[in-house]
């Protein structure tokens, strides 16, 4: 999953998980089914997970560049001088 | 939500929270119910009454309990837990109270019944103030929940008196 992705990915469990617990609420108040309620909502939680947490394909639409093998070599990483500890790693490719 | 196990940890812990928000809300639609119980005790018979060996008062009686708690259920109820008790003032104590009789309501369906039986538990009093003693018989009730706050009320029933003499 791209960073859009993820993203996308969090905003759609909060939504869909609200969205099932107002449903599921407002069913089993209206009806007087406390566990019409509990039942909806498991529903809305399975799909929830459903739709989420797999890497779909739609969550990879911007996906990350990531420079070439060519371009590496002409921008060769620093070297680390004895002593110091090797800083963070290169994040290369992180185009926002 | 860098990973399949994150975002799956992430779903669930959210769901269970909401579902604590989701019970709070259950639990608080309660106090919108406006309940309109009924209850009568009625005293057919005193079946005995003396003064035990050790100096206390026992007295034992047959009582039709009638009730219509149907208006106390919600939707979020799991049962109603009902009892009778007699209450009254003694030179030693303030109040006592002696439960006489409880039970469980399950269900609306069963929440307008009429009893008739004899005491479930014994009248015994602590000493021997018991005759000619008036008394009240309150029915209290405790409303159960599937989830959350538990309700308790009652009704109180004035004007019994018991015998003035042993029988």
């Amino acid at each position: 999953m791209d960073w859009q992705g993820q993203k996308r990915a969090e905003m759609l469990m909060q939504v869909l998980l609200v969205a099932s617990a107002v449903a599921a609420f407002l069913a089993g108040y209206v009806l007087a089914d406390f566990q019409l309620m509990l039942l909806v909502y498991a529903g809305g939680v399975v799909l929830t997970a459903l739709i989420t947490v797999p890497d779909w394909p739609f969550f990879n639409r911007n996906p990350l560049k990531w420079l070439d093998a060519a371009d590496a070599e002409r921008h060769p990483r620093p070297q680390v001088s004895a002593g110091a500890t090797a800083g963070g790693k290169k994040k290369s490719g992180k185009n926002k | 939500m860098h990973s399949f196990g994150h975002r799956a940890n992430a779903v669930a812990t959210f769901a269970v929270t909401i579902l604590a928000a989701m019970c709070f809300a259950a639990s608080f639609s309660d106090n919108f119910n406006s309940a309109t119980p009924t209850a009568s005790v009625k005293i057919l018979n005193i079946n005995w009454f003396q003064k035990e060996a050790n100096g206390n008062d026992e007295v034992s009686m047959t009582l039709n309990i009638s009730a219509d708690l149907s208006s106390l259920f919600t939707w979020n109820t799991k049962q109603v837990f009902v009892f009778v008790a007699a209450e009254y003032e003694t030179a030693q104590n303030a109040l006592n109270q002696v439960s006489l009789w409880d039970g469980i309501i399950p269900a609306k369906e069963h929440a307008k019944f009429l009893i008739h039986t004899t005491n479930k538990y014994r009248f015994i009093d602590q000493g021997s103030n018991l005759k000619g003693k008036d008394f009240n018989l309150t029915m209290h009730w405790h409303i159960m929940p599937k989830t959350g706050k538990m309700f308790a009320d009652k009704i109180v029933m004035t004007g019994y008196r018991l015998p003035e003499q042993y029988r």
